[in-house]
């Protein structure tokens, strides 16, 4: 069942057409990475699930239920963490905790309860300070907890860990890894690595529509082009290996330096038997041999050429 | 509901600690001591400082510090009060606080009436307490004399910083900056009081009531010429604020 659907969304920010005929889905208990360069759409987008912007055309379904602009009825199933996210400085955690669960109409003892719960799983229990001595780490994580609150089927993170460094990075991602199975997450980023650490599916925005939706399997299946690299000490040895007969015709898509030559086809046996057998023939030893697997990086790069 | 009584304690719990609450306190406090205090001891103050110089000078009165009291409250006293409050929006905007809570499911709708609550509720515990301080006072200085009217001419003022209230709001949900927000309301103002001096329209505009006051503690205007203003002022704060949440539901946020 997906949680999400997205049908023919357009959007125009003036003259500029920010989203184009978009349509996604998104599969209930997946973590999906939602892809795109700066500037792609991807807050746009996010923010017209959430009904705080007003889509041109297209039509929004969440859980069932079609996203109004301005209405909140969706929201409830929906828990937010935008990029920055911004408190009320002068409020402690579990204050402001308070506030959120006192909006979302949950009890006072159900919102005392689960605060001391998220607090703990978002590694903030303890942590009595106002948050205007806040660092932006443990914003990005208190803003984990609002959105999980009141126990949302669909929680979207806006670039979560962009402005993040290293650890910070791996504790949010450790957070997001640790809910899957209970919400499914809708994740939008542009650092690849994230992705392919914790999204099973991935979509790529471009040119404001889906370039490219499945899960990573799939998708590094589909785009898959198959290569082997071959590293050599000397470049002699390269240009006598490039200059037999049997591996002229495989050149035609490769990539070469001194050193080192990557051969790019479409049946990776035949080109490892051809390459084997001339290698042992000319007697040449690389000092390399490998096969190159698909990175999502370069299939992103791909997609939007 | 629940939202809009959620939201409305988070925007007491936000003047308090932000001093807003104590400054406006504080503030009206004083403007409720400066009345009288100025009334009794100006003329001396001036006989003091410039014992050479020839000015007529009234003797002090309850009126004169009644003077001092509207002088103060309605021109100094409700600016500043405007300005501490003009920011309750765009700061909102700026950081982007709102967002938060408006997915979690507030209503928008909530969040213009319970801010303006919050400063209403304010606005006429600091008024009222100035009020009370400066009727206090006056009565202390000059026990002898007997004024009328003073409750209504205080409420009069007091409905006139309401209405000054609801165009504020107004301006904070249509700008972003808060500037923009009080240079609208000086354009506001400005339209208000250019049809006070209209001989034509000057019973009828908002300006009569923080500008009559104390002609109608002296005598020269009566209760009944307040109607009409009071009316149209309540109006105008109704109509206000329904456009504000109007206006605000329609914003992209």
């Amino acid at each position: 069942m997906s949680i999400l659907t997205i049908d023919k969304l357009s959007k125009s920010f003036g003259a500029q057409k920010v989203i184009d005929d978009l349509n996604l889905t998104v599969p209930e208990g997946s973590i999906f990475g939602f892809i795109g360069q700066n500037g792609a759409g991807k807050t746009t987008t996010m923010k017209m699930v959430l009904g705080l912007l007003k889509a041109d055309s297209g039509k929004i379904t969440v859980c069932g239920e079609t996203v109004t602009y301005g209405h909140i009825k969706t929201n409830q199933q929906i828990g937010y963490l935008p990029d920055v996210p911004e408190f009320y400085n002068y409020m402690r955690p579990l204050e402001y905790l308070a506030l959120c669960g006192e909006i979302s109409g949950l009890s006072k003892e159900e919102t005392r309860s689960r605060s001391n719960e998220l607090m703990s799983l978002v590694g903030l229990d303890g942590v009595k300070k106002r948050m205007s001595g806040f660092s932006r780490g443990m914003k990005q994580r208190l803003g984990i907890a609002q959105a999980l609150l009141s126990h949302p089927k669909l929680l979207i993170c806006d670039e979560p860990t962009s402005a993040l460094d290293p650890v910070g990075r791996k504790e949010i991602l450790d957070i997001l890894q640790k809910i899957k199975g209970s919400t499914t997450v809708i994740f939008s980023t542009h650092i690849l690595s994230d992705v392919e650490r914790i999204c099973d599916h991935v979509a790529a925005l471009h040119n404001g529509h889906i370039a490219v939706c499945g899960t990573l399997s799939e998708i590094k299946t589909l785009h898959k082009r198959d290569s082997l690299l071959l590293e050599f000490t000397r470049s002699e040895d390269i240009k006598k290996f490039t200059s037999d007969n049997r591996i002229v015709p495989l050149l035609a898509h490769s990539e070469k330096n001194n050193t080192e030559i990557i051969i790019h086809g479409s049946n990776i046996e035949h080109i490892q038997h051809t390459v084997i057998s001339v290698l042992a023939e000319a007697s040449l030893c690389p000092s390399k041999i490998e096969i190159v697997e698909p990175s999502l990086e370069n299939l992103f790069l791909e997609v939007i050429q | 509901m629940s939202g809009y009584i959620a939201f409305l304690k988070k925007e007491f719990i936000e003047d308090t600690r932000n001093y807003r609450l104590l400054l406006m306190l504080g503030l009206y406090f004083i403007f409720g001591v400066m009345g009288p205090l100025s009334a009794k001891f100006m003329p001396e103050l001036i006989k003091t400082f410039s014992p050479n110089m020839q000015i007529i000078i009234e003797e002090p009165s309850a009126l004169e510090s009644w003077t001092q009291f509207y002088k103060n409250v309605s021109s100094l006293g409700l600016s500043l009060t405007l300005i501490i409050f003009s920011n309750c929006l765009s700061n909102e905007y700026t950081k982007g606080t709102l967002t938060i809570m408006l997915t979690k499911g507030l209503s928008r709708p909530a969040v213009i009436l319970s801010k303006f609550s919050s400063i209403a509720v304010i606005m006429t515990v600091s008024f009222w307490m100035c009020f009370g301080v400066t009727y206090g006072y006056t009565a202390y200085l000059w026990p002898s004399e007997e004024l009328s009217h003073l409750l209504f001419a205080a409420f009069a003022l007091w409905m006139s910083a309401m209405l000054y209230l609801c165009i504020l709001m107004f301006g904070c949900v249509l700008f972003q900056q808060a500037f923009a927000s009080i240079l609208f309301l000086l354009v506001i103002t400005l339209i208000f009081s250019l049809l006070g001096m209209t001989d034509l329209l000057s019973a009828y505009s908002p300006s009569f009531l923080s500008s009559k006051n104390i002609d109608l503690i002296s005598g020269t205007v009566t209760i009944s010429e307040f109607a009409i203003p009071i009316t149209i002022s309540l109006i105008m704060s109704g109509v206000l604020l329904f456009l504000s949440i109007t206006v605000f539901n329609k914003k992209q946020l």
